[in-house]
Formats: C-alpha cells, structure tokens, sequence
C-alpha cells in the first residue's frame, strides 16, 4: 500500500541545510496498522506529510497504492488524496465556519460522491455526535470536535488514514474513547492506519511501531509481535 | 467519474461559497469587507452626486453670464440656416445684435452701447429693470415691444428723457418706456463705458445703424441638453471660420466667478479621490484580514483533495457576492446620505432640481468593483497559494506573497481610479506622488521608530514598555496600520486647509468695503471737483487712474493697418489677436496693489535723463496673458497713435495682474512722460453702502457725463458663491471624517484576532488589568502621535505641490497643523482604539482563551 525508496528531507534554514529526514524505506501492507513514535522534533510529521502528499521530497521515491506520489504534481496528488487518503488531525482542523454535518460532507463533496448528506448523517451517527450535527466547531467539547473529524476522515472510505497525534489535545477520557472508535471504524473498514503518536499504549494497539530518532526512522520490536512479519519488516526498515 | 458527478463538482463550489458566506454573516465578521464596500460606494455616490448637483447648479449661475450654454458671436450677420439648423438639435435658441452708436433726445446727445434682443431672449439670466433711476433691478420676463426702447439710468440724466419721452437711435424714433437695470451678458467691462439701451430686434434694420463701417456684433445663443449642444457644434464646426466667429460655452467664462466655479470643480474632484483612498484602504485592510482567517480552511480543503480551481471558485463566488451587495446596498445608502445633506442644507445651498445623474453611480460602480477586485486580489492569491502542508506544519504561511507587487496593484488602482474619476492627469499624479512620498517616509519613520522603541521600551516590564514591545513586534503590521492613520489624517488636513486656504483666498478678494461701483470718463477738470465732492458725502475714491485709447500703429517694425475698412479691421484684429485696434493706455510710476514685475524692471526709477532707450522711446509695462496673446515681450516696440500724436514706448517690464479683484486693471501701463501732453480721462472706483444707495442719483447729479458702474450685484453674487461653496466643502470634510474614522476602526478591527490571542497570554500569565489596558492606550497614542506629525509632513508636501501646480495659489506654511495634527491624531487614535479594544480588554481569562478555540 505503501512504500518508500531513500526518502529524504532537507531543508534550508538560516543555520544553513538541515537534514529532517536521513534515507527512508519501509513499507506498509494493505490493512496494517503503523504506529510512528518519537521524540518531539525528530521528524514524524514531516514524514507524515510527505507519505500523505501534502509535501514533496527532496529525493527518493514515494509509492502509495501503487501511484508514484513523487511523480504526481499538487493537483494530481490533490485528487489523489480526495479519492484514497483520510486525515485526523492533533488539533482537530475542523473548518470553523461549518456545521459538523457540513465539515463532514466536504471531502465526499469535493471528489463529488452521490449524497453526501446521507452518508454524512451515516457517519455521525456512527461517531456518536448526531445530536451535534448542527452546531459549529467552537460550539463543540475537543472530543467531540475529534469525532467529527474521525466521521469525516472516513466519510470517503479512504484507503489509508494518517493521524498525526489525534489524541494529543484531549483528556485521558475522551483519548480512550477517541481510540477506540478509531481502531474499530478502521478494522471495519480495512483501512490502512499510518498513526503518529507519543503515546506508548496508543502505539501498542497498532500492529507495529517504527520510531524515528533525529530522522531516523528504525523498527521497533514489539512484545506481542506474533507473526515472523515484523521481523523481516525491521530489516526492510533499517536497510 | 460519472456525469452525474461531475456536475456536482462543478456545483460545489457556489453551494460551499454560500455555506461559508452564511456563517460569516451570522458571526458578523465578513460584514467588515461588506461595510467597507458600502461605505466606499455610499462616499463616492454621494460626494460625486452631491458635487454634480452643486455644479449643476454653478453651471446655470455661470450660464447667465452668457446668457446661454453656448453662444456663438461674429462681426458679421450670422447664416439664419444655422439658428434653424440648431432648432433641429432640439436646442433653444435666441439672437442679439449689438452696435455703439448716437442716440438723441432734447437736443441731447449721448454714444450708447446699443442692444437688440430677440423674444426669446436671454435663455439663461433674466433681464432686470430698476423701478426708479438707480434702484436695484428686478427680473423680467419681458424684452422691449418694437418701438420701445429700454435705457440704462445714466441716459436718463445725460439726455434729460424721462419715461415716455421720445428718443432718436440713427434713423428711427423710439420711446422710452422702462429704466433698464442690467442684462444677462452686459459684460463688464470699465472701457466700454457706454450705457445701454435695449430695443427688439425687428427694430435693428429701421435705424440703419448697422451698415458697412460700424462695428456690430452678432450673437446667437443656445441652450439644451449638453449631448445635443455638442452634437450641434460638431455639424457646425466646419462650417465656422476660426478668424470671425467665437463660440463661447459656460466652461470658458473666464470671469472671477466662472474661474470660481472652476475652482470648486478641481476642489470636489479632490474631495471625491480622497474618499476613494479612504474606501481603497478599509477595503484593503479588510480583504487581509479576511484571507489570513482563510488559511486554515483552504489547507484543509486542499488536504481533502479540493482543487486549486475549486477553491478559487469558492472566494471569488464569495468576494463577487459581497462586492455586489456592498455596491447596490452603497448606492441606496448613498443617494438617501446625499437626499439628505440637500436637504439639510436647503436654503443656503443652491444645488440642481434634477436629483439623478448617471455619472456619478457609474462611477460608485467602477470605485466599489475596482476596490472589491483589486484590493482583494493580492490577498486571495496569497490565500490560494496556502499548501496544504499548513494543517501539519501551523507556522506555514501563504507562499505567494509579493508585498511589492501588492503595493504596485494597490497604488496602480488608487492612480487609475483618481486619473478616470478626475479625468486630470496631473492632479492625480501629484496627489499619488505625494502619498508615495508619504508612505516612504512613514516605513523610514517606522523603523526609526523601532529603533528608538529598543531604547525607549528598555526598563522592567510595565505597560509601556508592553506597548513599545507590541509596537516592535508587529513592525511590519504597524507601519501599515501607520500608514493608513498617517494617510486618513493627512486627507483630512489637505481638505480642511485647502476648505480654509480656498475660501479665504476667495474672502480676502472681497472683503468688506469692496467698491461697488465704477467711474469712467471722469475729466481732468471734473477730477478735483469730483473727489472733492465724494469727501463731502463721506465716500472714498480708491485713486483715479488716467487712461487713454491709443491706436495701434506698429508693433516694432510691423506696421498695422488702422484704416477703417470692414475687411481690413477684422483681419488686423483676428491675425494679431490682441485686443483690436485700440488699447485703453494708463500711465503711472506707481505699481498697483496686486501687480506683480514677473521680467524686466518696473520703471518707477526711469528719467529721461538715465534712459537706455532710444531717443523718443518711453517704457511700458505690459500684462503677461496680453503679451502672450499679441506675441509681444520685453524689448519689443510699440507705437500708439494718441489722438492725433504717435507715441512709442518699449516694453521693459512685464506684469502678472490679480484679476479675481474688483479693481480697475490695466494691460498697458505707460510712464508719465509719455503722455505729458495729452488730456486724460480718468477712471475710479468706490463703495457705497447698500443702505445709502437711494443717494446714488444726487451723488452723480453733478457729474451726468461720467460713467457709473453698479457691480453690486455681481460681487454679492460672488459671495453668495463662496458660501455655497465653504458649505459644501463642510459637507465634504464630514464625510472623509465619518470615512477615516471608519477606516481606523476598521484597522484595529483587523488586529483583534492577534490581540486576543495575546490578551489571553497575558492574562494567564497573571499580567494586571490595569497594565494591559494601559499598554493598549499606549500603544494607539504612540501610533496615532506619529501618524498625525508624519502627516503634517505629507500635508504640507502635497499642499505645497497642489497649491502652486494646480490651484494658483499663494502657498504658505501651516505651522499650527504641525501641533494640531500629532495632538489629534494620539488623541483620536488613541481613543478609537482603546474602544474598538475595550470590550476585549475588559473579558475575563476564561471567556477569552474560550474564544480563542
Ligand atoms: N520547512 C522547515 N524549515 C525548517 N525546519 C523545519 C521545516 N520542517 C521541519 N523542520 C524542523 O524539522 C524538525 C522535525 O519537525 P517535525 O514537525 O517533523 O517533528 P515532529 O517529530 O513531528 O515533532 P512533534 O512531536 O513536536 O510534532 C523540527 O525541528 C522542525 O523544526
Ligand atoms: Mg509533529
């Protein structure tokens, strides 16, 4: 579903170049869930940004769903996102001067989708915030907002979600819940889950965990690795 | 993709337009761009409907000075096809022949400025008659029956008639049935000095006084809608021999009151561009802010896969909306603003009936479209250009962002609005050049100002120190904010000084006690008698000027042919374009008030004895626009044939000349000893006040062949104009008041996001309510106490730069704005500020960080 050939990332600073990301690859399958753990500053959400097309590459290769992402220019990578990609953000990055139902409805309006509405209602529902559908984004409690947010990210059923750190603004309440309605919304759906994340039981619940020290990204061996999958995906990792 | 689909893509874009619209109304923040819309539209509806109206109404009043809209004048009979061929232009039409000649009575005999009108006659202005000699005059709708002839009062004493009496123009009989007070285009002229009769034009050819070797003028007049006057005159045009015939229209009165009118035009031009800039600023500030509360919710659009189509779609749909709301809502705003101000001002104002014009909503239309486009434009790219990346990466701003080209978008659109609105290059060009300058220094005086702040802001953190580390923060933010103060306060200072400078230029040329009355043809022998005779009843003379018609006989070398045959005389007059054939000559060593030497010396110093002139030559002082027209200039010859004597003077100064007074004025001055040997005639002028005009008779019993003058009338008509005028401009400064006080708002309006964000900083840091307010009062006191100095600066440049390249006028310093200005500007800033900000201080900590999620 996903793959990268010696991703790199520098960009140019008054310090003078500074290298983000040092050569990338690894690859995701179809339905995994990939947890990206790390200390702050060390890459993660550039990493993200650019497996999700939202930035492009200094050099190397970006394959998702078999597209050559860095191949594509901002309007192909654009329609690519619309049709395949879902998002779920730390800070929820709800359009504010849309109701939840609206906010939900755009990306199936944007690649044009029969009714949007229907399904939007569809997804509310089953995010659990039908009774909020009207009311605007500052009208809403952060968890709530993060809903809504998790309803339109699948409101397309993407293929792949990214979630850069979706609990980061909440309480240990609503995170719990948060995630839990992420992971069962994504295993009904199959979606491959990219998740970046400073949470180490949040990373537990993925399948498995690459970590990124200083744009490094190096897999993580976990406890209840079950499957000779893992290993040989580490040795992909760290090549 | 199926068709279906992509016709609900296509769609989208207006339904999420609309959604986003909604919303924006609902909070109320979108209404900000819209206001501005319609304020600028509403400013610029109504200060050019309202200029149109008032110049409407000075059109007429300068309109009566010749009697028409346009007239056509000849020294031969004009082609009656061409008064029928007008009448098929659908235009009002009237004709008048005037001649000097002899009119008797009682053995009495008398030249008179002979006049003879047609029914339809004057189509603008009303005839006056005066019920007793002298008496001021009343309209009349009337003119002369045939056989009867009107006279001036001076004919009645000079040819001892009274009403009814019977009086001989050439060869035909008349009687005399009204005293004639004044007619619409009388000219005013001292050296025409003869009085006026009128009589009926059917009665012209009866008196034979218009046959070969007299000097007539033919008129025809014509009044109508302007489109049509033009179109006549270009299918007369060719028609026209430029030698013989003069057409004359309203715009070219070159009379004190129609350079007046003049005047006010330029003026309300101005007016007008500095609502625009106004309305350009709060537009602009608006769009800004607007797009920057954009950013998010186009990255994320894009994020979501919207195209940079879409997208673009969604702002223009939203701006385009706006734009035509705020134009339809400004028109009606401002048609019932100006409705109003008529009304308000009935009584003292004069404007026009017709309460519509065209012009001024076309130009509402293209002010509040170029506005909503141009000043939107640079905002909305750099929106558009937002990557996505913005919704991983917050600190990820526009990446089109051209501050230059934004300025060189928003400067060309204030130039291009000012050149098509004012239709006048040059005023546009010094009134942008002029805010250019402005806004290079205010961005020296913005960084001067951060430098000092780094000195000034130095000390424990307290609330001054608050304000001076916003001040630096914001430096970019704050000199904008700078500029637009410094330039709405600036607009304010050029109206109110060129209202004052104007005005009272205007006052001063009539100030109380200005003659009303000229004498011409006073004798040597009469002069003592006279003066004496004025001191008895208490008037003053303002010093009698000898004059005396001299003959052209050559300029240099070029002799000029005098002799009276018809041909001949209209060709010298035409080729030489001078003032005819004859020149009225004054002599003097002593310059006039408001005669200035412009090259050459005056010649109060000259002898005979250390003359450099040739034998015989005496010095002449000539005015400037006569030795332009005439093609004469220092050092040139001119010979004058004086009675029966030739005299030859050199030209060894030129003079500029004050027009605009009620003085006599000379375009040929002469030394004294030129004209030794000559009998001169004088000429004077006094005041007498209104209220002792019933003496006027028996002041001038004594003197029957003098000329009297009453230019009473048209100096309270002069006055009666300024007032018009000094209302209007109040009107004005009301407007760019109520419009600059709106942009300021508007500006603090735009950083209030920031603001509340850092509020809530503060706050939570535990920073004392007191401090913060302080330091938000500081703040605007300091931007508005620069704002208002730099102002006074640009003020007096650009002042100084309209004064002596548009208006002709005397510039001076404003000292006194170099006080007023900063004190006003801290002040009104300062307070428009800290309220627009009140509201937001005086939030608690937890309603404030509620809103800023
Ligand atoms: N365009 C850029 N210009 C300069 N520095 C950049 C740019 N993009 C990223 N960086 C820097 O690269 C580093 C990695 O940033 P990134 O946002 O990927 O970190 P992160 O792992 O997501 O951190 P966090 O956990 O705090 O979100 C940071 O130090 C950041 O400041
Ligand atoms: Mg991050």
């Amino acid at each position: 579903m996903i793959k990268t050939k010696d991703l790199i990332k520098t960009v140019s600073t008054s310090e003078g170049e500074l290298q983000i990301l040092q050569p990338v690859n690894f690859s995701v399958e179809a339905g995994e869930s990939i947890a990206i753990i790390g200390a702050s500053g060390s890459g993660k959400s550039t990493l993200l940004g650019l497996l999700a097309g939202l930035d492009t590459a200094t050099s190397g290769e970006i394959w998702l769903d078999d597209a050559p992402l860095h191949d594509l220019d901002e309007e192909a990578r654009a329609q690519l996102r619309g049709e395949k990609v879902g998002f779920i953000f730390q800070s929820f990055m709800l359009v504010p001067s849309l109701t939840a139902l609206e906010n939900i409805m755009l990306p199936a309006e944007i690649i044009g989708l029969d009714n949007p509405k229907a399904r939007a209602l569809a997804v509310l529902k089953q995010v659990g915030v039908e009774h909020r559908a009207g009311h605007y984004p500052n009208q809403l409690s952060g968890g709530e907002q993060q809903r809504v947010a998790i309803a339109r990210a699948f409101i397309t059923s993407p293929k792949i979600l990214f979630a850069d750190e979706p609990t980061g603004n909440l309480d240990a309440q609503n995170s719990h819940n948060v995630e839990t309605l992420l992971f069962d919304l994504n295993k009904q759906s199959h979606t491959t889950l990219i998740l970046v994340t400073h949470d180490p039981e949040l990373a537990q619940k993925c399948d498995r965990q690459l970590a990124m020290t200083a744009g490094e990204l190096v897999e993580v061996i976990s406890n209840n690795a079950s499957d000779g999958n893992s290993a040989q995906q580490d040795q992909e990792a760290s090549a | 993709m199926s068709n279906l689909d992509t016709v609900r893509v296509k769609t989208l874009p207006r339904q999420l337009a609309w959604r986003l619209f909604k919303h924006e109304a609902k909070r109320g923040e979108l209404s900000i761009i819209l206001f501005a819309i319609i304020l600028s539209v509403a400013a610029v509806l109504s200060l050019s409907l309202f200029s149109e109206r008032l110049q409407g109404a000075l059109t007429d009043r300068s309109a009566e000075f010749i009697a028409a809209d346009r007239q056509l004048s000849a020294r031969h009979p004009l082609d009656p096809l061409w008064i029928a061929q007008a009448k098929t232009f659908s235009l009002a039409t009237a004709e008048q022949t005037s001649t000097r000649s002899m009119a008797f009575a009682n053995d009495e005999l008398a030249l008179v400025d002979l006049r003879a009108v047609s029914d339809t006659y004057p189509l603008k202005g009303s005839i006056k008659l005066a019920p007793e000699l002298f008496a001021t005059g009343v309209a009349t709708t009337q003119i002369p029956q045939t056989g009867e002839a009107w006279l001036d009062s001076r004919l009645f004493q000079l040819l001892g008639v009274t009403i009814g009496d019977a009086i001989e123009l050439g060869d035909a009989s008349f009687t005399v049935t009204q005293i004639l007070s004044e007619i619409p285009d009388g000219g005013f002229s001292v050296f025409n000095a003869d009085p006026m009769v009128l009589i009926n034009q059917q009665d012209i050819a009866a008196t034979n006084v218009t046959g070969p070797g007299s000097r007539v003028n033919y008129k025809a007049y014509f009044t109508g809608d302007e489109n049509d006057l033009e179109a006549f005159f270009d299918a007369l045009s060719p028609q026209l021999d430029r030698q013989i015939h003069r057409w004359l229209s309203v715009q070219d009165d070159t009379s004190p009151i129609g350079e007046s009118v003049a005047r006010a035009e330029q003026f309300f031009l101005l007016a007008s561009l500095l609502a625009i800039v106004l309305a350009a600023v709060a537009i602009g500030v608006a769009a800004q802010r607007y797009a920057q509360r954009h950013f998010d919710p186009v990255a994320i659009m894009k994020t979501l896969g919207a195209s940079t189509s879409t997208i673009r779609k969604v702002y223009l749909y939203q701006i385009s909306f706006i734009a035509l709301l705020g134009i339809i809502l400004g028109t009606i705003v401002g048609f019932l603003l100006q409705q109003i101000v008529v009304s308000a001002l009935a009584g003292t104002v004069e404007v026009s009936l017709q309460v519509w014009y065209w012009r001024p909503l076309l130009i509402a239309i293209f002010t509040g479209s170029v506005c909503a486009l141009l000043f939107c434009l640079y905002p909305l790219l750099g929106l558009f250009s937002i990557p996505p990346l913005r919704v991983l990466r917050r600190d990820i701003s526009a990446t089109f962002s051209s501050r230059g080209g934004q300025y060189i978008t928003a400067g060309g659109a204030i130039l291009l609005m000012m050149w098509v609105y004012s239709q006048n290059l040059k005023i546009s060009l010094i009134l942008f050049v002029s805010g250019l300058i402005l806004v290079g220094l205010l961005l020296a005086s913005t960084f001067g100002l951060i430098a000092l702040g780094r000195v000034l802001g130095k000390g424990r953190m307290g609330a001054w120190q608050l304000a001076w580390a916003r001040i630096k923060r914001r430096s970019l933010d704050n000199s904008v904010q700078l500029i637009s103060f410094a330039l709405t306060i600036m607009l304010l200072l050029v109206v109110l000084v060129m209202r004052n400078d104007i005005v009272q230029q205007w006052r001063d040329q009539l100030p109380q006690g200005t003659a009303n009355y000229f004498l011409a043809n006073v004798t040597e022998e009469q002069r003592p008698k006279l003066v004496e005779h004025f001191a008895k009843n208490g008037i003053d003379t303002d010093g009698l000027y000898p004059v005396s018609r001299g003959r052209f006989v050559k300029v240099n070398d070029e002799l000029i042919r005098t002799d009276i045959t018809k041909e001949d005389e209209d060709t010298t007059n035409e080729t030489r374009r001078g003032l005819g054939r004859e020149a009225n000559l004054t002599w003097d060593t002593q310059l006039q008030s408001g005669n200035e030497i412009i090259a050459g010396q005056w010649h109060d110093q000259w002898t005979p004895q250390n003359s450099t002139l040739p034998e015989g030559v005496y010095p002449v002082s000539i005015e400037e626009r006569v030795g332009e027209r005439m093609r004469i200039g220092m050092g040139d010859e001119l010979t004058f044939n004086i009675g029966s004597e030739i005299v030859t003077v050199q030209i060894t100064s030129v003079r500029t000349v004050n027009w605009q007074t009620m003085q006599p004025n000379f375009f040929f001055v002469l030394h004294p000893a030129a004209m030794s040997q000559f009998r001169a005639n004088y000429i004077t002028s006094f005041y007498l006040p209104p209220e002792r005009k019933p003496e006027l008779t028996r002041l001038m019993a004594p003197f029957a062949s003098v000329t009297m003058f009453d230019v009473d009338a048209r100096i309270n008509q002069v006055r009666s104009i300024i007032d018009q005028v000094s209302a209007a401009i109040e009107f004005i400064l009301v407007l760019v008041l109520v419009a600059g006080s709106l942009v300021l708002v508007a500006q603090v309006q735009a950083s209030m996001d920031e603001r509340q964000r850092e509020l809530a900083i503060l706050r939570t840091l535990g920073a004392k309510g007191m401090m913060i307010r302080l330091s938000v009062i500081y703040e605007f006191l300091i931007i508005g106490l620069v704002a208002g100095f730099m102002a006074a600066l640009a003020n007096e440049v650009s002042l100084y730069l309209l004064q002596t390249n548009v208006f002709q006028m005397q510039s001076s310093l404003h000292l006194e704005y170099w006080v007023i200005a900063p004190i006003t500007g801290a002040v009104v800033v300062g307070l428009l500020g800290a309220a627009s900000c009140w509201r937001l201080l005086s939030m608690n900590t937890q309603v404030l960080l509620r809103k800023m999620l």
